[in-house]
Order: structure tokens, then sequence, then C-alpha cells
């Protein structure tokens, strides 16, 4: 779920484009200059993942995948993130302009601690690896989800209620989320496994 | 007026259906974008961010430098409005300048379109869920007295939609006014780090790569018989099309990054696009600005 533009207050809006522009910064002096094209392309990918709609019941989810990018791209996950959710606010109008930084820190911060999660307890096992994979998919949907109703709820009290469903609304979200981390991983250890040995974008370096 | 209106408790009926109603309201306007795209199988078209060329409006002709920003504070500036009815009023301005910029609706439709389902939340559980003060009109249902229709929270509803619909317009005539590189260029001459301008560039133009690859890729699963459900088995064929999507994606990516480097890129590419600026460029920031300001003005001294 993408914030809007119009949800937030004036301020909180500044506050977070502020706060995020820090971590994009942060996250691009990160990524080795030579790289920065690949996580450009990637990004794409990822983007197109995301328009992936999978059925739930009588509705459908999309997926998030906040979790793999941070899994796979260690920190150029944030890097990542923005691109896809610029490209997305000024293709679909998926989060509104003024809403950005919201949004990117609501998507960007869970990945980058997903993927601080999974390169220190992927462990050596093809078990642990899955395991950790979907708690990496499924954690990074959590977090994502309370920070955006933590979001909507600095709104004041009268959105205290929409904060709530936006929050319900996300449990199928984190199941699917989960299920296709775990999949992803396990598909990805048969095929290419080192993708998952080193944030990609660290490869060369190591 | 304030205070807790009693209605009969058969009013709740049609705010039953007031879901309903939105959610149908949804459908069809889904089912006009897709009818307007032809028919045929599930519409995996991103829209274009291409410019539309051959117009010559006012807005076309400004310096995207000077655009962008007066584009930025106006945006920040809609969403602080207070009061529907000024936000009325920008949307009204909105509207004025989208056909000022000569683009078609149907992008601004679209654009709408893509907030429907989030915005719809606000409308649906704002009414039902404001906090109650001594000043609102709440509409109490016969003797159900926990639930209550807060005309304030109807207020505030409008009001963030009005918002949100300003500033979704706003946005293609500022982004379709010019090619994609030529924004970009502008706002790395603004100070956005040149290299962020030029990965966006890249992402862009891989998007319709994968995104072909991935239909290609969904075609075959289809053909080979997959129908998506709720079930492990959509879950593990969902996971390998994502995994396998990224394993070719990464490939690609190291063939892309060896083909630029080998026509020569160092990081940037030549920009062949020069800005000169008009005095009409300040003249029509100063009238955006000052438009907004209005607004501000306006929105401040209104009571109520």
């Amino acid at each position: 779920m993408h914030i809007s533009d119009g949800v937030l207050p004036t301020a909180v809006a500044l506050g977070t484009s502020a706060v995020s522009a820090g971590f994009l910064l942060w996250s691009l002096r990160r990524t080795p200059a030579d790289d920065l094209p690949k996580v450009a392309v990637l990004t794409s990918a990822f983007f197109v993942a995301s328009l992936i709609h999978l059925p739930f019941g009588p509705t459908s989810v999309h997926l998030l995948i906040p979790g793999l990018v941070g899994a796979l791209l260690g920190p150029s996950a944030f890097l990542a993130i923005a691109l896809g959710l610029v490209l997305q606010c000024l293709l679909f109008q998926f989060g509104g302009l003024t809403a950005l930084g919201a949004n990117l820190l609501l998507m960007g911060l869970p990945a980058l601690l997903a993927g601080l999660v999974f390169y220190h307890f992927k462990g050596r096992s093809k078990k642990q690896r899955i395991l950790v994979g979907a708690l990496c998919g499924g954690g990074a949907t959590i977090f994502s989800a309370l920070l955006l109703a933590l979001l909507l709820a600095s709104g004041g009290e009268d959105f205290i209620g929409v904060a709530k469903l936006a929050l319900l609304a996300h449990i199928p979200v984190v199941l699917v989320e989960a299920g296709v981390s775990a999949m992803v991983v396990s598909f990805l250890l048969k095929v290419k496994p080192e993708l998952l040995d080193i944030p990609f974008v660290l490869k060369e370096k190591m | 007026m304030s205070g807790t209106l009693q209605v009969s408790i058969l009013w709740l009926l049609p705010l039953l259906l007031l879901p309903l109603a939105v959610y149908s309201g949804f459908r069809m306007l889904i089912g006009i974008a897709r009818k307007e795209q032809g028919e045929g199988e599930r519409d995996w078209s991103v829209p274009q961010l291409e410019f539309e060329g051959g117009e010559s409006s006012p807005v076309h002709r400004w310096d995207v430098r000077f655009k962008l920003a007066s584009f930025l504070i106006l945006a920040f500036v809609i969403v602080s409005l207070q009061h529907p009815q000024t936000a009325l009023a920008a949307l009204m301005l909105a509207l004025l300048g989208y056909r000022l910029a000569a683009i078609p609706w149907r992008r601004g439709f679209k654009r709408l379109l893509g907030m429907a389902g989030f915005l719809s939340m606000f409308l649906l559980m704002l009414p039902l869920t404001a906090v109650r003060h001594s000043g609102d009109l709440v509409l109490v249902f016969g003797s159900i007295d926990w639930l209550g229709f807060n005309l304030r929270g109807l207020d505030l509803a409008i009001l963030i939609i009005l918002r949100a619909a300003t500033v979704a317009l706003l946005m293609e005539p500022l982004l379709a006014t010019a090619p994609l590189p030529v924004t970009l260029a502008g706002l790395a001459r603004m100070g956005v780090p040149r290299r962020l301008t030029e990965l966006l560039l890249i992402s862009h133009r891989y998007l319709y790569v994968f995104l072909h690859e991935a239909r290609r890729m969904q075609i075959g699963m289809e053909v080979r018989g997959f129908r998506k459900s709720t079930s492990l088995a959509t879950l593990r064929s969902v996971g390998n099309y994502v995994g396998m999507l990224f394993v070719r994606s990464f490939e690609r990516t190291e063939r892309v990054h060896a083909a630029m480097l080998a026509r020569g890129y160092q990081g940037y590419w030549p920009q062949p696009i020069s800005f000169n600026v008009m005095p009409a460029d300040y003249l029509k920031a100063a009238a955006l600005i000052g438009l907004g300001l209005l607004l501000v003005i306006c929105d401040q001294f209104m009571v109520g």
C-alpha cells in the first residue's frame, strides 16, 4: 500500500522526505560506482516482479518483495527501492509526489533490515537459508505495515481507525510474501546460489 | 449545527450500500480503462512517460527547471490546504492547467484510478472512526449508539481526496510536456545527484524490456496449463517465476554493463541538452507560485 498525496500532515511529509534523502545518499555512497548501472537494471526487474498479482481467497495481493531486494542487494537496496518508487509514482501515481519520502522510508528501511538479517543469519544449510528467506520476506512486510500504520496515525487521532484497517489488510500480504520469498530463495539456491552468498554489489570487492 | 442527530435505523441501509457502491464504481472505472485499451489478455502495459509531442502549449515551452521547482512547491502548498473549499478551488485550477497543457484526459484519468483504492479506504473509514468532538454533527442510527456517522470525518476524507486528485492532475503537465531525459537533466541541474538521474533513466529503459520478458514467461506458463489459485502450487510456480526473472535479469545486467563500457560509458551520458532562460519562464513561475500563495491565504482566512 502506498501513501498518496494529501494524507500526511505537511510537516511529516517534509520530515520524511529529508530523512529518506539522507538514507538515499548513504545508499548511493555505499554502492560502488561501477555497480550503479547494474543496480538500475535490477531495479527494473524488481519493479516488474512487484506488478505480479497473486490470488488470496476472494481478493488478490501484489508482491512487495522488500525482503528479497534487501537480501540480494544489501546496502544498495534502499537505492533500488527509491528508483522503483519514483517510477511507480511517475508512471502510475501509486504513492504521491509529496508522500514519496514517507513511502521510501516504509519500504526502504524494512529492505535494509532484511538485508542485514539475511546476511548474518543465512547460515550454510539449504533449509536454514529458505527459512531465513521466508522470515525476511514476511518480517520486512510486517515492519513495513507497522511503519505505514504509524505514518497514517501521525495525521491525528481521527486516523487511528484507518491505520488499524491498513494493518489488518497486510495480513494476507505477509503470508504470501513469506511464501514467495521462501520459494524464490529455494529456486535461487538450485539455479544460481552465488546470488545469495554476498550482496550482489559487493561481489567484486570480496 | 452540532451534536448528535438521531435518525431512523433504516438509514443504516444506504450506509451499508456505500462500500458496495464504491466497489462497483471502482470496477466500472477499471472496465472503462480496459475497454479503452481494447479487449484481450490481461493488460500488461505500463503507461509510457513519453511526452505528448506536437503540442506547443505554454507549459511545453516552459524551462524544465522552473517547471519542476514551481510544481514541487505548488504540490506541497496544495497538500497543506486545510479546507475542502480551497482544495476544490485548487482542483479547478489544476483542471484548467491540465487543459492548458493540452494533454489527453485519459492519462490524468488513469492517475486518478491509480489512487482510487487507497483513497476509498479513507472515504469508507473516516466517517465511522473519526473521534467524536463536541462540535461534530454525528448521525446515530436508532439505538445503535456505538456506530455514528461523523460528518466531520466525511469532510476530512473529502479534503484528502481533493488534495490527492489535485496533485495527481499536476503530474501530467509536469511530466508529459518534456521528454524524460530533458526532465531528468533539469533535475540534475537543480542539485539532484547526477548519478541518481542517470540511474532513473536506465531503470525506466529496462523496465519495458523486463516487462516484455515477464510477459513471455507468463504466456509460456499459461500455455503449459498454469492457472493462479490460492494454493501452495501457485506459490511455488510464482516463486520459480520470480526467481527466474531475477536470474535472467542478473545475467542481462552483466551483459548490459559490458556493452555500456565497450561504448565508452564513464558513469555519465553525454548531455546535449542545453537550457536557456527566458523572461517568460520567470513570469510563469511567479504566476504559479503566486497562485499557490493566494490559495494559502484564502485557506488561512477561511472560517469554519
